[in-house]
Parts: structure tokens; C-alpha cells; sequence
């Protein structure tokens, strides 16, 4: 076969050829655009050097993903519902992806597969004008793709270059259009970081940040990633004292994205528990956390106790504000995950004397605890056991017969015979030993069988 | 028969503790207080839209500058009569302060073990004399050029500066240093205080007074009407009066930091710092503020930056397990939040549970900073409108 040679009259500039591509391209269905730019046939007629082809599939699936608009119906391939990379004629004027259409012919499939006719002809004609006008439709809507990536990038150096400079509202209305930008094109966040935006957004927080201010700085910060240095520099007393006091007092969502920046900025090495050991921020906490109208700060504020209360230093500062009544109160409501967290807290603050007795002295504690036991997960029941054994300890003659009343017995042997971690049988038999020193036999396997017929 | 009626309807009026009135004088005695009853419903209506803020603290805590700040930022600031008016009040303390320079000095001369330090020069203890005398009456004399330049000469001897240095002891207001430097313009003939003047002016205040005004937003529409009041701050009968202001919006609670080391002017056995503790908590457990927002204002930042470096926290028996960290303004910082937390802790042990949900703010101050003040009110303002918005269920 001859060499496919792309004439200039195919070409598309100029006016009289049959098909004027450019033109087509413009006024057609397929929008404006670029010109496909032409390329030689291969020997067997297939198109272009393969370097080509790469770049057409490249496009497709990059456009793919950005999912943006739908891709013409005459492009496509009707065997793989795929654009079509190298397009290929029938004698039936039908249109296939050259890999497939082979396929079924070396399936031994003689037709043409949509209109089921018999092919008088087995040769495959490259549809070169199809190629082009794919080639175009795609690399034009790719490069648009690129453009407004780089758009975006500059639109976010602009904002940052703007927040340099303005205050007040204009100063609240960028931070907002920067956090839109953030939230629709999350590859930006390199962006900002790279034009200063981190050290910038970091200033803006201060003892005189107002409200509107501080809470966008937050909503943006929380979603960057963010360097050791920044970090640390964050955990200013003055910008901790700001995220308290928004904590405090803003919307459920501010509440939330200062209650995760603060867990993140507890990750760091750098950090020392006095940051957060502020009884406002406590208290703020433990009132996200009696929030029932909203789960998410449930849990986002569960989360925060815990990892302060894996400071040994701060767990009697949470006991002083009355954490511990308040969570026993609030376990039957709670949801799986939020039981583990709530129960590590209590955990936690059971190894102190302060919180060991205000676990005691809430009248809830037992039974909630109880009532968890083999109800949710192994760590639910490892703390639940681990805080029954703590109160047991403390004050046996008060607590063990509350708690045998409240089904405990039962429950112990459940423990004992599942298939946990021998460590947890182990607890959960010597607490059964514990509360059983007061009764006798008979009464205590009364006890255990009463209350599991009751179960 | 109508005549009848009449009369029976006369009768039964009669039989009333008071006499019916005929239709017409009826409907227009109603009328009246139809209106009387609109106009009470509308300014209780109107009423319930002021918010109400009440200035408290120890004496000298900054109240009053505050409230002057106020005055000057969100009202027609002080016209000319008013600022004249100040300046006897500024000649009395140009006397009044130099009195206690020079009488301390003596006292310091007396009893402490340097006290040579403390003697001033032979020329000038006539000068101090003559001062003292001045400055122990009730009535002072115009500050005249001569006498000026006699203080200057006074306020310059080596005695009195190291007096002033040690100022914490004794009773010297924390202006001094600005009155001994206006001296002169305080003395010229047709001196007019400036704003600034009558901002560092002291006066005892007595009685409430009371101010409104509403802070003008950025975009210039109009904002929130608020009414400030300014009560006492010495040691009286508080306890009598302060139920007068239950269910204030808000309570700003001025507190001097820079206080720690000095006692009270009513009794200078009295750490001043412990005195505004007590205070605090006497006013958290009032339950006519139950309700309302606290605004701490922790003043006198600028007077605490440079003291902290000499004077170390601890001297106040509060603060006393006050450890320093580093130097500098990270060692500011620490202190400073050394203060806050323990104000916190103060406020929430002496808050009752039903209480939590009250707003409170730490706001740090510098009430002579116009700039800092209009900052920080912008915060109050802040706070307050969105405790509105949530109160009222929109946020």
C-alpha cells in the first residue's frame, strides 16, 4: 500500500477542501478548537508513529479523570464503549477500535458486530478523518484542562499575594476564596505552601484575630500539610489561646477543624503537654462532646480528649472540670467508635486517684461498664474491665455487690470463655475472685445463673 | 325607661370601690392609657436592645481610662469645656504625685538599710517641703512656671529618681513618669489638657456614670447600641448596690497585671493582685450575673512587659509557684499566660455548673492605647453579636 501522505490540501487551513477540519472542529457539535494536526499513515495503515498514539491515549485517560464533559458517541468504540485511538472502517460504513474489531475476527466472527450483516470485504480501512477529529477534540480540551490548572495556580499565588496586603472584610473574603480553591483543586496546597502561604496564614493568627478571620485561617490550615517548623511555630501561646476561644464559640464546623489542628499539631515532637493543659480548652471539649446534635464533633472531640489524656499530667486538670460523670453519662448513647474512645478515656483517668473515685462515685459507672462488657469489641471490653477492676479495687465492700447485682458474674464468664487475649481472661478472672469474696457459693452461681437466664 | 337605666348603671358604679366613668370620659381616659401602655411596651422593647456593660475591678485597674477611651472612640470625645475642666485635676496630681516622691523618699531614708540613697540634696529639700505642704491641701494652686521648674529640679535629684525606681512600696501612680514630663506645657498660661492628658488624669471615681453609644462597624452600618457604666472601684458597700446591675449583658472585669508587687491604697498591708482576686471571685459568685458574659480585661500590659524582667512573679503570694522560663519576649509571653491560666482556673472553680455555658474571654490590655482599645472592643463587639446570633438560634 501506498504511503499515506498527508496532503496540505488535507490540511486545515484554507478554504475549498472537502472537509475542512479546523472549521468543522469549530461550528460542529465538537466545539472550537485546534487543528489535528496532521500524521502519516504507518505501512500497514495504521496511524502515526506510536509516540502519537500515546499521546491521544494519554489525553483520554487524563481527561477521563477529570470527567469533565461526554465524549462525543460517534468516537466511540461500540465493542469497548472506548474512544477510539486507532479507528478503523468496515465494508459496512461501520466505525470499531482496530484492536477489537480483529479480536472478533480471530474469534471467527465474519459480520460487522452492530449491524450483523455478513462481510463481503474482511479489509479494515483506517478512518483517518475520524482520527483527526478525535485527535483534535481531545488534545483541545486537554490543553484547556492545563491551562486552568495553571490558572488555578496562579489564581491561588494571587490570593496569597492579596492576603499580604488587604484587612478587614476584603481580608475575610479571600481567605474564603482561597479555601474554595483548596476544597475544589486539592493539588494547589503545594501552591500555596510554595508562594509563603503557610508563614502568612500562621501571622494572621494572634491575640487580636478576630472571629471571621481566625476561623477561615483554621478551615484552610487544617487541610494543608504542614512542616515541623510551622507547626511549631503555631503553638504559640497567643494562637492556641485564639483556637481556644473559636473552639469556644464558633460553628460546629470551626469547632471541628480547631479540634483536629490541634490533635495534628499534638503530633508533632516538639510538643509539650502545657499547650493544652488549659482548663478552657477542656471544658470546651467535654461541651463538643455532650453536643448530641452533632456527631462528627462527637467523635472529633472524643478524639482530642483521648490524645490529651495520654499526658499523665493533664488527666487530674480533666477530672477537676468533671469529665468523668459527664462521659459515664453519655456511654449508653454512643456509637461503636465512639464507645472505644470515650471508655480509653475513662481508662486513662482511672489510673489517677482523683478520677478512680469520681468513677466510683458516679452511680453510673458500674452498670454502664457492665452493660458493655462482650457487647461491642475486645477494646471496649478490655477498658470496660479495666475501669470495673480499678472502682473493685478502690472500694470493694461498696462496689462488688453493685456490680454482681448489675449482671457482672455473667458477663466475667463470657469473657473467661471467649476467645479474647489470654491477658483480658486472665483480669476478667480475677475480678470474678474479687467480687465473689463476699458471697457465698451458692448465692453467687445463683447470681450468675439468674442474670443470665435474664439475658 | 332609659332614664332607668341610667340610673341603675349610676347605682352599680356607686356600689364599686370606684365610680364607672361615663362612655365618653371612658373612652378617652382609656385612650390615655392605651397610649401610656404603648410607650411603656416600646421603651422596655427598646431597653431590652441596649446591652448593658458594666466596667468592675480593683481601684486604679484601669476602669475609668477605659471608659474614657470609650467616650473618645465611639462618641463626640470630650469637647473644650470638658478638657479645661480637667486641668485643676491634672495640677492636683502634678502635686499630689511629687508629694508622695518626696515623702517616700524620706520614709525610705528612715528605714531602709542603703537609705543614703534615699536622702535628697540640701538645696532641694526646701523645694520638697514646700511641695509636700502644697500637695496635702485640698485645694491646689495653679501649677505656675516657677513652681514647675521647681519640680523639674525636684523630680531630677538622684534620691528621687531611685525613689521612683522602688515606687511599688509606696503609693506613686504608674503616670508619673508622664506628668513629670509634660511638666512644662502643664504650666504654660493658657494650657488646655489634650486627649491623652485626660486620659492619664486621676480622679476617685465616685457614684456610677453611665454612657451609650454604638460602635460603628466597618461598613458603617449601624451596630449594636451598648451603655457602659462605671462604678467605684475602692473597697465600700458593694455588696448593697451591685444587685442593681443584674442581668447586664455583659461584666468587663478589669485587672491590672502589672500590679503583683504593689499594695493597696486603702490598706498597704494588702497585696494589690490578691485584693483583685477576691474581687473576681466575690463577682463570680453573685448569681445576679448568672447570665451574663465576663470580659476579663488583664491591663496594664505595657507596665507588665517591663516588670516581669525585674520583679519576679512570685513576690505575690498567688503566683508563687511561678517558674521562669527563658528572657526576652518569650519570657513575656510565658508570664503572661502564666497570669491568664491562673485567672481561668480562678473563674472556672468559683463558677457554679449551670453557669458553663457563659461566655469568657481573656482580652489583654493597654488602656491608654487608644489604637489597642478600639482592637480589643472590636473583639468584645465580636463576641457579643455572635453570642446574639447563637442565643437567637441562627448560628
Amino acid at each position: 500500500m501506498p504511503q499515506y501522505q498527508q496532503q496540505a490540501s488535507w490540511r486545515l487551513e484554507g478554504g475549498g477542501q472537502v472537509i475542512d477540519l479546523e472549521t468543522a472542529v469549530k461550528d460542529g457539535i465538537l466545539g472550537g478548537g485546534e487543528s489535528g494536526g496532521g500524521l502519516p499513515a504507518g505501512k500497514d495503515g495504521s496511524f502515526g508513529a506510536s509516540a502519537e498514539k500515546l499521546d491521544l491515549k494519554k489525553m483520554i485517560e487524563e481527561l477521563d479523570s477529570a470527567a469533565e464533559e461526554d465524549v462525543p458517541s460517534v468516537f466511540i468504540c461500540p465493542i469497548s464503549l472506548e474512544p477510539m485511538v486507532d479507528p478503523v472502517t468496515l465494508c459496512t460504513g461501520q466505525t470499531y477500535e482496530r484492536v477489537h474489531i480483529l479480536k472478533w475476527f480471530s474469534l471467527g466472527h465474519l459480520t460487522c458486530p452492530t449491524t450483523m450483516q455478513e462481510l463481503w470485504d474482511d479489509a479494515v480501512t483506517p478512518n483517518q478523518t475520524l482520527h483527526q477529529l478525535i485527535h483534535a477534540w481531545f488534545s483541545q480540551r486537554y490543553l484547556r484542562l492545563k491551562k486552568r490548572s495553571e490558572d488555578v495556580q496562579g489564581r491561588t499565588a494571587e490570593l496569597v499575594k492579596t492576603l499580604r496586603k488587604v484587612k478587614g472584610q476584603a481580608r475575610v473574603q479571600a481567605l474564603k476564596d482561597l479555601q474554595k480553591i483548596l476544597a475544589a483543586h486539592p493539588a494547589v496546597k503545594k501552591t500555596v505552601a510554595d508562594s509563603g502561604g503557610v508563614a502568612l496564614l500562621s501571622s494572621l493568627l494572634g491575640p487580636f484575630t478576630s472571629h471571621a478571620v481566625g476561623s477561615e485561617v483554621i478551615a484552610i490550615l487544617v487541610n494543608l500539610s504542614l512542616d515541623s517548623d510551622a507547626k511549631a511555630n503555631l503553638m504559640q501561646p497567643a494562637k492556641i489561646s485564639l483556637m481556644v476561644d473559636m473552639l469556644n464559640e464558633g460553628t460546629i464546623d470551626t469547632k471541628i477543624n480547631c479540634t483536629r489542628f490541634i490533635e495534628m499539631l499534638m503530633e508533632e515532637k516538639s510538643f509539650r503537654s502545657e499547650v493544652v493543659t488549659r482548663l478552657s480548652l477542656l471544658v470546651a471539649l467535654l461541651r463538643l462532646v455532650k453536643d448530641k446534635r452533632h456527631p462528627n464533633g462527637i467523635v472529633a472531640g472524643l478524639s482530642l480528649l483521648k490524645a490529651i489524656c495520654f499526658h499523665e499530667q493533664v488527666r487530674s486538670l480533666i477530672v477537676s472540670i468533671g469529665a468523668v460523670p459527664q462521659l459515664v453519662e453519655l456511654l449508653p448513647n454512643l456509637t461503636a467508635e465512639c464507645l472505644e474512645l470515650a471508655l480509653h478515656i475513662l481508662d486513662d483517668l482511672s489510673t489517677i486517684a482523683g478520677g478512680c473515685s469520681a468513677l466510683k462515685d458516679c452511680a453510673q459507672t458500674i452498670p454502664n461498664a457492665v452493660r458493655l462488657l462482650m457487647r461491642v469489641s475486645e477494646a471496649c471490653t478490655q477498658y470496660a474491665l479495666s475501669i470495673l477492676w480499678a472502682v473493685c479495687k478502690l472500694a470493694p465492700d461498696e462496689c462488688a455487690p453493685l456490680a454482681v447485682e448489675a449482671g457482672l458474674a455473667a458477663k466475667l464468664l463470657l469473657v473467661i470463655q471467649s476467645g479474647y487475649n489470654p491477658e483480658l481472661k486472665q483480669r476478667a478472672a480475677e475480678l470474678l475472685k474479687l467480687c465473689s469474696l463476699n458471697y457465698t457459693t451458692t448465692l453467687f452461681i445463683s447470681k450468675c445463673k439468674l442474670t443470665r437466664t435474664i439475658q | 325607661m332609659i332614664s332607668m337605666l341610667y340610673f341603675v348603671v349610676e347605682s352599680m358604679g356607686s356600689f364599686c370601690s370606684r365610680q364607672q366613668p361615663l362612655n365618653e370620659v371612658d373612652s378617652d381616659e382609656n385612650k390615655q392609657a392605651a397610649k401610656i401602655d404603648s410607650r411603656i411596651a416600646e421603651e422596655t422593647k427598646a431597653e431590652q436592645h441596649i446591652h448593658k456593660l458594666l466596667l468592675l475591678g480593683a481601684g486604679e485597674s484601669g476602669k475609668s481610662t477605659i471608659f474614657k477611651q470609650i467616650r473618645l472612640l465611639f462618641q463626640t470625645g470630650f469637647d473644650e469645656a470638658e478638657l479645661r475642666s480637667y486641668t485643676s485635676v491634672i495640677h492636683a496630681n502634678v502635686y499630689q504625685t511629687i508629694k508622695i516622691l518626696y515623702d517616700g523618699a524620706k520614709e525610705l531614708a528612715e528605714n531602709e538599710p542603703n537609705s543614703l540613697k534615699y536622702v535628697v540634696r540640701a538645696d532641694n529639700k526646701e523645694i520638697g517641703e514646700k511641695l509636700s505642704e502644697i500637695g496635702s491641701r485640698m485645694d491646689s494652686p495653679c501649677l505656675t512656671k516657677e513652681i514647675a521648674k521647681e519640680i523639674v529640679t525636684l523630680w531630677n535629684d538622684t534620691a528621687i529618681q531611685e525613689t521612683y525606681s522602688h515606687g511599688n512600696i509606696l503609693q506613686v501612680p504608674d503616670c508619673a513618669q508622664y506628668f513629670m514630663e509634660n511638666l512644662e506645657r502643664f504650666s504654660e498660661v493658657n494650657y488646655i489638657p489634650t486627649k491623652e492628658d485626660v486620659l492619664h488624669a486621676r480622679v476617685r471615681t465616685t457614684g456610677v456614670v453611665e454612657i451609650q453609644f454604638s460602635p460603628v462597624g466597618e461598613s458603617r452600618k449601624s451596630g449594636e447600641v451598648y451603655r457602659l457604666y462605671d462604678v467605684g472601684g475602692q473597697r465600700n458597700e458593694r455588696r448593697k448596690w451591685i444587685h442593681l446591675f443584674e442581668g447586664v449583658t455583659s461584666v468587663i472585669f478589669c485587672a491590672a497585671i502589672s500590679e503583683y508587687d504593689q499594695m493597696l491604697f486603702e490598706d498597704d498591708t494588702k497585696n494589690r493582685m490578691m485584693e483583685t482576686k477576691e474581687l473576681f471571685e466575690w463577682v463570680l459568685k453573685q448569681s445576679c450575673f448568672e447570665k451574663s458574659s465576663f470580659m476579663l480585661f488583664l491591663n496594664k500590659f505595657d507596665i507588665f512587659e517591663k516588670k516581669v524582667h525585674r520583679v519576679p512573679l512570685n513576690v505575690c503570694e498567688w503566683f508563687k509557684d511561678y517558674q521562669p522560663m527563658g528572657s526576652g519576649k518569650q519570657e513575656v509571653e510565658h508570664a503572661y499566660e502564666f497570669v491568664k491560666k491562673k485567672f481561668e482556673e480562678l473563674y472556672f472553680q468559683n463558677s457554679k455548673p449551670d453557669c458553663v455555658d457563659r461566655a469568657f474571654k481573656i482580652y489583654r490590655t493597654t488602656a491608654l492605647d487608644q489604637k489597642l482599645v478600639k482592637k480589643t472592643f472590636k473583639l468584645v463587639d465580636e463576641t457579643l453579636r455572635r453570642r446574639n446570633l447563637i442565643e437567637a438560634g441562627l448560628l
